[in-house]
């Protein structure tokens, strides 16, 4: 991690929402390049809102969020570029008429620009970024047909074909069963070693991440923590947030008991 | 039968067909892609409404269509990204509303014009040369964006947000393609009529849809089907001495039924059942 290099994402005192509602406030947060950052907190807590952030679609009520140094709502092409994203599981058609090499050459498309149409070196990057996320056999499949876990894959493998500097995923394990989800988790981890890839990993599931992240940002509105997981996952931090009690067992797993059951 | 490839009149009428056909399914594959369906038939009822204004005036209707499709395409992109209501509500209050208009300007008529009768239902064997070369423009110019855009317009149909979030310019990309979805309509107005435009946009890619999971492929084969169709419909026509809009429309329904029956992904979603 580079200590002192300017932050590649930094959010200062910044509100994000519409007006009347409020779905981040007050988030002072620095993500430095090459860091693996793990995003958690209840349902409604503002981690998409936050993804949202990062891609430049939401602009801060109050504050301020620099990416690339540069304003979050002024972000050009190219910056956005730099930023591989995959959306959650079900915001996109699966049955959509296009083929898996179709889906990653996509990627290709915002940082080329208009007017430009791809060309072979375009086409040997999509295809690159296929073999990393080992789909370069199904490249002229049908998405539809594929499985879930291959599908997300697939989604991987465009966000790497941007050629990006961060890598934003969005609950990129939710809907698939557990083998799957660790080995897309491990395919994100070896990414990120891999291609020194700055990782921002937005989640519902903490046992699943909090070994391989550097940091873990803990949100309900508002940022609750923000650092190493065993800092973070401390039990008064996580009931506070979640509203229950959350013991960590001797299998060093999380588990949850009811609040009121406890009590 | 081949005599009637030496009349003049005939030949506008294939050529200008088989321009409106390749038109209407290029543009078609992005509208149906994207879920714009209901978007071309609203388009198409304001740009009648657009044309009977016109008549009325005494103003040139065609241009008069592009205004009236234009303002509802762009109000219903502007309401849309707002997020104000669902696309369809916003497109079913303008259709009915431009509707309403354009049988408020025909009333408004002191004599039967059946002029205006002819963009309603489409007259492909009255189109004339100077109207042929108005196709001809308008389709290099909606055909020549659809090429120079392609990318972009293939991103946006299958994801904006997404699109938008990597660097592509979608919310302007998504308004250029309202923008010919209109000009497609107004091109289409003479030869196929202001009801049955909307069938030649969705009917093509839709049977392309049924037959490939290639995206450039779908393209190939929606052009390919709506050229034919449209040129088939025009010469049923004239061989059967039925109106031509109908023939070429409903020639495209039976190919599209007959892609359902033999497409492959039916046949694998049965498989797959067994």
């Amino acid at each position: 991690m580079a200590g002192h290099s300017p932050p590649i994402i930094h959010f200062d005192h910044a509100t994000f929402g519409f007006p009347g509602v409020v779905a981040l406030e007050d988030i002072s947060l620095e993500i430095q390049s090459g860091e693996f950052v793990g995003v958690i907190g209840p349902n409604g807590s503002g981690k998409t809102t936050l993804c949202r952030a990062v891609l430049g679609l939401m602009a801060p009520l109050k504050g301020h969020l620099r990416i690339f140094d540069c304003a979050c709502d002024e972000l050009r092409c190219h910056h956005r570029a730099k930023i591989g994203y995959l959306p959650q599981k079900g915001v996109v058609d699966r049955n959509f008429p296009v083929t898996v090499l179709e889906t990653v050459m996509m990627g290709r498309y915002g940082a080329l620009g208009l007017f430009t149409r791809p060309s072979g070196k375009d086409r040997k990057i999509a295809l690159d970024a296929l073999a990393h996320v080992g789909m370069e056999g199904h490249r002229d499949n049908a998405l539809g047909r594929l499985s879930g876990g291959q599908q997300q894959r697939v989604f991987i493998a465009r966000a790497l074909a941007q050629q990006p500097q961060v890598l934003l995923l969005d609950e990129p394990t939710t809907g698939l069963d557990i083998t799957t989800q660790h080995n897309v988790v491990e395919l994100v981890q070896h990414l990120h070693k891999e291609l020194g890839l700055t990782v921002l990993l937005i989640t519902h599931d903490i046992n699943m991440i909090r070994s391989r992240v550097d940091r873990l940002v803990l949100l309900k509105t508002r940022l609750y923590a923000a650092g190493p997981p065993a800092d973070v996952l401390k039990p008064e931090i996580l009931s506070q947030v979640y509203g229950k009690d959350l013991v960590i067992t001797e299998r060093d797993t999380i588990t949850v008991e009811d609040y009121h059951h406890h009590h | 039968m081949l005599e009637l490839f030496t009349y003049d009149f005939m030949q506008r009428s294939l050529l200008a067909a088989a321009l409106v056909g390749a038109l209407c399914s290029t543009i078609g594959v992005f509208v149906v892609l994207r879920g714009l369906a209901f978007v071309g038939a609203g388009t198409a009822h304001a740009a009648f409404a657009g044309v009977a204004l016109g008549f009325l005036m005494g103003w040139p209707p065609l241009l008069m269509a592009l205004l009236f499709g234009l303002g509802t395409v762009w109000i219903t992109g502007w309401v849309e990204e707002k997020g104000r209501m669902k696309l369809d509500v916003s497109i079913g209050i303008l259709y009915t509303a431009t509707m309403a208009l354009a049988i408020l300007f025909i009333g408004l008529m002191k004599t039967y014009n059946a002029e205006v009768y002819g963009y309603l239902f489409g007259s492909v064997l009255a189109v004339t040369s100077e109207e042929l070369r108005t196709i001809a423009g308008l389709s290099i110019v909606v055909i020549g964006s659809i090429v120079l855009f392609s990318k972009e317009l293939y991103f946006i149909a299958f994801d904006q947000e997404m699109a938008e979030a990597s660097g592509v310019p979608a919310r302007r990309i998504f308004f250029l393609l309202l923008t010919l979805v209109a000009l497609t309509v107004v091109v289409s107005l003479k030869t196929v009529g202001a009801i049955l435009v909307f069938a030649m946009i969705l009917i093509p890619a839709s049977t392309a849809y049924q037959l490939t999971h290639s995206l450039s492929t779908l393209t190939w084969y929606s052009i390919l089907i709506g050229v034919s169709c449209s040129v088939g419909g025009v010469l049923l026509s004239s061989i059967w001495d039925i109106p031509s809009g109908p023939a070429i429309v409903l020639l495209a329904t039976l190919v599209f039924f007959v892609a359902v029956l033999l497409s492959p992904k039916r046949q694998r979603q049965s498989l797959a059942m067994n």
